[in-house]
């Protein structure tokens, strides 16, 4: 830990110096892969900013600068307001269960007069803040093993259940999976970990083949052996592959990869944007998109760990944790590694509302950075 | 959960398990994280060939470029079968294309027949997807433009510049060649059934495969192998860009000459005019089948394109047959012209052509009356006699010295009942009875036996006996040549590969001096102003004279009839006229053969005349007869100006290029006479 103009009282809320506290080797990662991403659209909209490209770039700038706002954001505000975040999100999930717009089979979307948004989305920087404000209030014996649990797990268990329902599998297993994650980092017990691992696994056959619809059980089997028909469910991962086996060490260059040019790689500006980047930019490129994650990630941690807060801890923690499970999930899918589930490539697809809680999540994290020092729970802070 | 519970150790602990488990988890984000890295390695370096491979076959698609199907060609090489250019009109259906909607627009801008329409919209919705479907064809120069002017506005619509079946004779040689039309699924089955992946030709667009004929016999000759036309196709199946470079041009199918001469065919057909019936013409010296036709025809040109129902009714309903090769595939008692037959066969039996049988109209044979087609009969005959004069008596009278046996043999060396390698399909067998033959033929133990009586029958060419027009044909070339059991060819050449010549066989089993006997009768017949033909055997081309043999063959029971007249009979149930012929008698060269159907009236009748004009084309086609029958004529009395004239080096020579006018002296020859124009013999 430097020691920085933050050690002292009454230095550490003078806006400059929280500015000057940001991580900026943090921001810059982000930008690289933002810009990444923004170069792709640019190479297979067939060399346009349109439109995808010029639409991603103001998106990131204003979210950028929205990142910054939020750092500057005293942790205490975050505390305040993770119970109600939760509980709007909450709230607005069973609105889009009775009122949601259906759009492809599913119903994610709600509408409030000319804004549409996916409820699942504040759920994911919902559940992180909920858990990690009821964390903070735990002992570590409670968050070890107690009935307390049983807490978080119905925080976690309502909004997975309603955005399964939706069906949404994708965002219902993030949310899941940073929960469990948050709770892991809390200082759950081995043996309830080993032993809901291994509920899980006993439940994962059944799961699939008598709760999951059609769709996604078609998507799953399709998974374990795409070659069975190339030209329908197996398409995706098949053309996906060969962008990327075919872009080889350096890459086809920009512009001239073939699979992503003449639209054999499905959603090649979304979902698949990392398989593009592959193809074009080879081996070198995606494992440099690669290493621009692990950076970010790792930072994240560090600034996680540094944390005086619990608070913080594991609200930057849980925001790391959906950041590399988007990753991880994102690239196990683009190279056939695991099924085909509509998780985007963060910072990297096309795409404004991923981006937009990506970056209200490391608003979050850059807070936890600049107020460190801060003690959440004596009083509550100014909002700058 | 209140602030206070919360101690400055329990703040520690918290804080030591936090890191332990965010290490780990970061530990487990990294080995995630080298876990995608190892991946990529894998996929993008290891490899890589395999999936750039992919690639390629996905940027790049060979689109097949058809052959020209190859040419069919006459002798002297006319084209009896070749290719035009057809514009064509296609849609291709994609996953989501509103079919109804693009063939509603195609219907505003091409004249689409509005009862095809449901049909059309089915067959592309039935095809595969982005696979186009032929909508329209021969397109006018007008539309085909139009179409290309609105093709961006209309998806899945192409119109392209294909090539087309054309058969320039129409009808002519539809039986010969037969046509081509539309692959079929059975096709593709019969395809796979021979162990093969079925030709990718058979998939494209508006491809058509043999279907009868040569065009079916040499379907796979003839197609040629496909060229391929590398283009860059994106993932909706456009294509993006050419590359020339990369094409692969097509093998065009190889062109098959025939032996067949166009003009000699259309002749024949000319000659059936409106009656139904086959005619086959041979060189006797070389067994090419100079003609085989079959009347009336079809054109073939209508099945390229496809029958309509009510035209595949008009022809297959219609009583006399056009779909029937009546050449090959139709059998018909031969009647008297398998006479000659009989004759050899006598002769072979050891019966002396001299001795004279005595025809009082009939013949009594058990307890059946067997009748001479001359009532009052013919007095006495010789052989010489009976065949010119087609005695029936005699052929009854003395058919058992030979017995069926030996006509069977006989007629199966001239080359009835059997079917020959001409490389085309359909030829039928026939029926040349035998005692072998009764016995396997029949069930009843008692119709196994052969009756002598049956053998009357078949001596006169009727009872079971049935022949088809290139039997009766080869059996005259046969008998012409005197040499050689001449086969008979039809392909000259396939791509230019000289096929066998028919006259590349053994000799001919039968004795000269008998073959001189029967062909003495046969040109009696033609040219004794006695015999059976006289009248309408004449060539009138000077010394160039035709033998022949007519025949009459019942198709009814004679029995119970009143009558053996055919007048007022239902066409169906006339007699069959027949006539075989070899011309020149003296050095025969082509032989013929001639079926007319329910002809209803004589072999010399029916049959000879339009022998006679199919004769005359085959001869006067042929350069060495022509020069016989074009020798000047022996001038009478030579005046000296003239031959000065005449000796002059600049003086135009009249008398070689033109024929001489006919007034100039009796082209006809009498018989009996010395022949005129040839004076040496």
């Amino acid at each position: 830990m430097s020691t920085s103009a933050l050690s002292r009282p009454g230095e550490r809320d003078r806006p400059l110096m929280k500015f000057l506290e940001i991580d900026w080797v943090f921001c810059l990662l982000l930008c690289m892969v933002a810009g990444a991403g923004g170069l792709i659209m640019y190479s297979v909209a067939g060399g346009s900013w349109g439109p995808w490209a010029a639409a991603h770039f103001v998106r990131f700038g204003l979210f950028f600068l929205l990142m910054i706002a939020l750092s500057m954001v005293d942790l205490r505000v975050w505390f305040f307001a993770a119970y109600p975040v939760y509980v709007v999100g909450l709230i607005l999930l069973v609105g889009v269960e009775l009122a949601g717009d259906v759009s492809k089979g599913a119903q994610r979307w709600l509408s409030l007069g000319p804004v549409r948004f996916q409820p699942s989305e504040v759920m994911k920087i919902g559940i992180v803040l909920a858990l990690a404000r009821f964390y903070h209030g735990l002992t570590a014996d409670s968050a070890h093993m107690s009935w307390w649990l049983l807490v978080p797990l119905a925080m976690i268990g309502a909004p997975v259940l309603l955005v399964a329902h939706q069906p949404d599998l994708g965002t219902a297993i993030l949310i899941g999976a940073t929960g469990v994650a948050i709770m892991v980092l809390a200082g759950l017990s081995w043996r309830l970990i080993i032993a809901g691992m291994v509920a899980v696994a006993a439940a994962l056959p059944p799961f699939i083949f008598f709760v999951l619809h059609d769709y996604q059980r078609k998507r799953i089997l399709t998974f374990l052996n795409p070659e069975a028909d190339p030209s329908g469910d197996g398409y995706h991962i098949l053309q996906s592959k060969i962008a990327l086996g075919s872009g080889g060490f350096l890459g086809k260059g920009l512009g001239l990869g073939t699979q992503s040019q003449l639209n054999y790689l499905p959603e090649k500006h979304t979902d698949f944007i990392f398989a593009a980047l592959s193809e074009e930019l080879g081996f070198v490129g995606s494992t440099a998109v690669l290493l621009l994650y692990a950076g970010i990630i790792f930072i994240a941690l560090r600034i996680a760990s540094s944390s005086h807060s619990h608070f913080g801890r594991l609200g930057s923690a849980g925001v790391t944790a959906t950041f590399a499970l988007y990753v991880l999930i994102n690239g196990a899918m683009v190279m056939g590694m695991a099924p085909v589930v509509g998780v985007p490539m963060p910072l990297l697809s096309y795409g404004g509302t991923v981006m937009l809680t990506v970056m209200i999540g490391f608003g979050l994290v850059l807070s936890t950075r600049v107020h460190r020092y801060s003690e959440v729970t004596s009083g509550r802070g100014s909002l700058l | 959960m209140s602030e206070p519970s919360i101690f400055f150790s329990e703040v520690n602990r918290r804080q030591g398990d936090f890191n332990r488990r965010a290490f780990l988890l970061g530990g487990l984000t990294g080995l995630g994280l080298t876990a995608l890295g190892g991946r990529l390695a894998l996929l993008q370096v290891v490899e890589a060939q395999r999936y750039e491979k992919l690639a390629d076959s996905n940027q790049f698609n060979f689109r097949l470029v058809p052959p020209p199907r190859g040419r069919v060609l006459d002798r002297n090489g006319i084209v009896l079968a070749s290719n035009r250019p057809n514009f064509r009109l296609m849609v291709a259906r994609d996953k989501d294309s509103d079919v109804e909607a693009v063939v509603k627009n195609l219907c505003e801008l091409v004249p689409i027949p509005e009862a095809k329409v449901p049909r059309l919209i089915r067959d592309i919705k039935r095809a595969p997807a982005k696979s186009p479907v032929p909508v329209m064809e021969d397109l006018s120069w007008e539309e085909f433009s139009r179409i290309n002017v609105r093709a961006p506005e209309l998806p899945g619509v192409t119109a392209d510049m294909a090539e087309v079946r054309v058969y320039p004779f129409g009808g002519a040689f539809a039986h010969v060649i037969g046509y081509v039309a539309k692959v079929n699924d059975r096709d593709i089955k019969a395809s796979r059934a021979e162990g093969k992946s079925p030709d990718p030709l058979l998939y494209n667009p508006g491809f058509r495969i043999g279907r009868q004929g040569v065009e079916k016999a040499f379907d796979l000759e003839l197609r040629g192998k496909p060229g391929g036309k590398k283009v860059e196709v994106d993932a909706q199946g456009r294509v993006v860009a050419e590359d020339p470079g990369g094409d692969i041009p097509p093998t065009p199918g190889k062109e098959i000459k025939l032996t067949l001469d166009a003009d000699v065919q259309q002749r024949a057909l000319e000659v059936f005019g409106e009656e139904s019936g086959a005619a086959v013409v041979m060189d006797c010296r070389t067994g090419d089948i100079l003609c085989m036709a079959s009347a009336p025809a079809f054109d073939a040109n209508l099945f390229v394109r496809g029958l309509t129902t009510s035209e595949y009714r008009a022809l297959a309903d219609y009583e006399r047959n056009p779909l029937l090769d009546k050449a090959l595939s139709g059998t018909y008692p031969p009647g008297s012209t398998f006479k000659p037959t009989t004759a050899l066969a006598l002769l072979a039996a050891g019966v002396d052509p001299k001795e004279r049988v005595h025809c009082g109209g009939s013949y009594r044979f058990g307890n059946t009356t067997f009748r001479c087609w001359k009532a009052d009969g013919h007095g006495a005959q010789d052989m010489h006699d009976a065949i010119k004069n087609s005695c029936d008596v005699y052929f009854y009278h003395l058919c058992n010295r030979a017995g069926i046996d030996l006509i069977h043999d006989t007629a199966v060396k001239l080359g009835f009942g059997q079917v020959f390698d001409i490389g085309i399909p359909g030829q039928s067998h026939g029926i040349v009875p035998s005692k072998a033959w009764k016995k396997k033929a029949y069930r009843d133990p008692r119709q196994k036996v052969w009756q002598k009586g049956e053998t009357l029958s078949v001596a006169i060419g009727q009872g079971a006996l049935t022949v088809n027009a290139l039997q009766m044909c080869v059996a005259v070339s046969r008998i012409a040549n005197g040499q050689k059991a001449l086969e008979p060819r039809l392909i000259r050449s396939i791509g230019g590969v000289d096929q066998p010549s028919g006259a590349a066989v053994p000799d001919l089993p039968i004795p000269k001096d008998h073959l001189d006997t029967v062909r003495s009768g046969m040109a009696a017949v033609a040219n004794d102003v006695s015999g059976g033909a006289y009248r309408q055997s004449q060539l009138g081309l000077g010394d160039v004279l035709m033998a022949g043999k007519t025949g009459t063959a019942q198709v009814r029971q004679l029995r119970g009839a009143k009558s053996r007249k055919n007048a007022g009979l239902p066409w169906k149930l006339k007699d069959h006229n027949l006539f075989i012929a070899f011309a020149p008698y003296d050095a025969p060269r082509y032989a013929l053969a001639i079926i007319v159907q329910h002809g209803g009236v004589s072999g010399a009748l029916a049959a000879a005349p339009k022998a006679r004009e199919i004769m005359r084309t085959v001869l006067l086609k042929d350069p060495e007869i022509r020069a016989r029958i074009e020798k000047p004529l022996p001038l009478p009395d030579v005046q000296p100006e003239a031959e000065l004239e005449g000796a002059a080096p600049d003086a135009p020579t009249d008398v070689d290029a033109a024929p001489p006018p006919l007034e100039s002296g009796p082209l006809v020859p009498q018989p009996d006479q010395p022949l005129i124009g040839a004076p040496d013999r």
